[in-house]
């Protein structure tokens, strides 16, 4: 009965923006080519925005399209563009080690099903935002800048310190191969 | 009069409205498309002392008309060692997201077909990202090395002039306090439009918006004399209109974003609202023809120095100034 009474607009179309992201997550695993993958991959980004939206977090929603959905998506081309051409996965073979594995996945899905099934969420949380008059990126805005300044600045700090880092870690490659 | 802002529940009436109102942008901006070219060549021409297309219909306005009717009744070439299916994906990836972006713009003051998002402007820069996927996998889909080298050409020049673009736009947000394209146009309406206070950053945003283009002076992904055409140089008939197509609605949106960001969108004295967007459009889309013919073709090697190095730290100056006088004033 619960079930059926939730049914609405947003439920259908929750629904249907989850089977096109798991269509394209299998579409990425089952992919040869490395091409085809990198795009299944960017259909998957734009189905997490899409559900970012259902959801009333449309500043997220457009982050995800504009942060993985276009720059991460790209790069990830760039990569598979300037290093090999006709790169292709070879097909799969079922040894003892890849069974394993299989059933280490399927035992972690089950284990995070029950894990997420088994918690109580407070009903709170999910109506903060909507009931606020303010909108959604100012009410992102003022959280980040009032509430949770000193966090956002130290992950400013992260991302510097993973930039540098990545010039120092491809600099002595250069000079070996000179 | 029905409106998309209004409307927070999808209810099939709406959705129809929808769907009405979706065709009705589409055919706009085919329209306007279809005689943007018209316009492109008469300018030139004008420019350089020609006539430009004068034999069909009066003062040859039917001549873009026969073009895409040509266009599409040729045939559909697939080259043989391409990659099929990507090769058929590109176009429609690449056009997609260039319609989607003008659902965002307020074309006149009552706005019927505009949807009132709260992260308007963000919707507009992040969607056109996704047009870069569509002209890289044509260079790649295509197997041939003049569309590779102008695909890749043209997403590196795409990826990084959408910084500057990005950060040039962002006083204007500042100076409205909002994302949303709606209340940006009524902060002007009120007040200055921004291209007095924020004219650093509509410099800015004139050099990187016509860089996003691939419009001279920075078409070096199609340069004719050196690429051919660049990625689309293996399509042909109706897949070649479409990457026609995604370049010039572009250019129609982006003539409407600067006119909404920066030119006071539809506010203005006397004419009814969307006559002074149509009027400021048709500016953008003049100035960037105006250009076309009198700039020769920037070298590759200072194209990207050129945005890293100076767009990005003037933008980021700009963003300061505009931080610093709103916070004063």
């Amino acid at each position: 009965m619960h079930f059926f009474a939730s049914f609405t607009g947003s439920m259908t179309a929750f629904l249907i923006i989850s089977v096109l992201i798991i269509l394209c997550a299998i579409m990425l695993l089952s992919f040869r080519k490395v091409i085809y993958m990198a795009l299944a991959i960017g259909g998957v980004f734009i189905g997490c925005a899409a559900v970012y939206i259902l959801l009333g977090a449309s500043f997220i929603g457009i982050a995800q399209v504009l942060i993985y959905a276009g720059a991460i998506t790209i790069l990830i081309m760039f990569a598979i563009m300037l290093t090999n051409h006709e790169a292709q996965e070879p097909p799969t073979k079922w040894s003892v080690k890849n069974i394993i594995i299989a059933l280490g996945c399927a035992l972690l899905g089950v284990a995070l099903y029950l894990a997420i099934r088994h918690q109580t969420w407070s009903a709170q949380g999910t109506t903060v935002n909507q009931s606020s008059t303010v909108s959604n990126p100012v009410a992102i805005g003022m959280a980040l800048f009032q509430q949770y300044t000193i966090p956002f600045e130290l992950v400013s700090l992260l991302l510097i310190v993973g930039l540098v880092g990545a010039v120092i870690l491809a600099q002595p490659r250069k000079e070996d191969e000179e | 009069m029905w409106n998309w802002s209004g409307a927070s529940h999808l209810t099939w009436l709406n959705g129809l409205a929808m769907l009405i109102g979706t065709v009705i942008v589409l055919l706009l901006a085919l329209g306007v498309v279809t005689y943007t070219i018209y316009a492109q060549r008469k300018i030139l021409g004008w420019m350089q002392g020609r006539i430009g297309p004068n034999r069909l219909g009066p003062f040859g306005l039917m001549q873009t008309i026969a073009d895409i009717l040509k266009l599409l009744i040729k045939e559909d070439i697939i080259p043989e060692k391409a990659d099929r299916s990507l090769f058929l994906l590109a176009p429609i990836l690449a056009f997609v997201p260039s319609f989607m972006v003008l659902s965002v713009i307020p074309f006149s003051r009552t706005h019927v077909f505009t949807a009132n998002i709260s992260i308007g402007l963000l919707f507009y820069i992040a969607l056109s990202a996704i047009t870069i996927h569509g002209v890289m996998l044509g260079g790649w889909a295509s197997n041939n090395k003049y569309a590779l080298i102008g695909g890749m050409r043209s997403a590196a020049q795409m990826l990084s002039y959408e910084v500057p673009l990005g950060m040039s736009v962002l006083g204007v947000a500042l100076m409205a306090g909002s994302l949303n394209l709606n209340t940006i146009v009524m902060s002007q309406h009120t007040g200055w439009w921004n291209i007095v206070p924020q004219f650093l950053g509509f410099c800015i945003f004139l050099v990187a918006s016509t860089a996003e283009l691939n419009r001279t002076p920075f078409d070096l992904p199609e340069a004719e004399s050196e690429l051919i055409a660049g990625y689309h140089i293996e399509y042909s008939g109706f897949r070649m209109a479409f990457f026609m197509l995604t370049e010039y609605v572009y250019l129609f949106a982006m003539a409407a974003l600067c006119a909404t960001l920066f030119l006071g969108g539809w506010s203005g004295p006397f004419l009814p609202g969307w006559l002074w967007f149509a009027i400021k459009v048709f500016a953008f889309i003049f100035f960037q023809f105006w250009i076309q013919n009198t700039m020769p073709r920037i070298r590759a090697d200072h194209l990207m120095s050129f945005s890293w190095k100076v767009l990005l730290p003037l933008s980021l100056f700009n963003i300061v100034l505009t931080a610093v006088f709103k916070t004063i004033v």
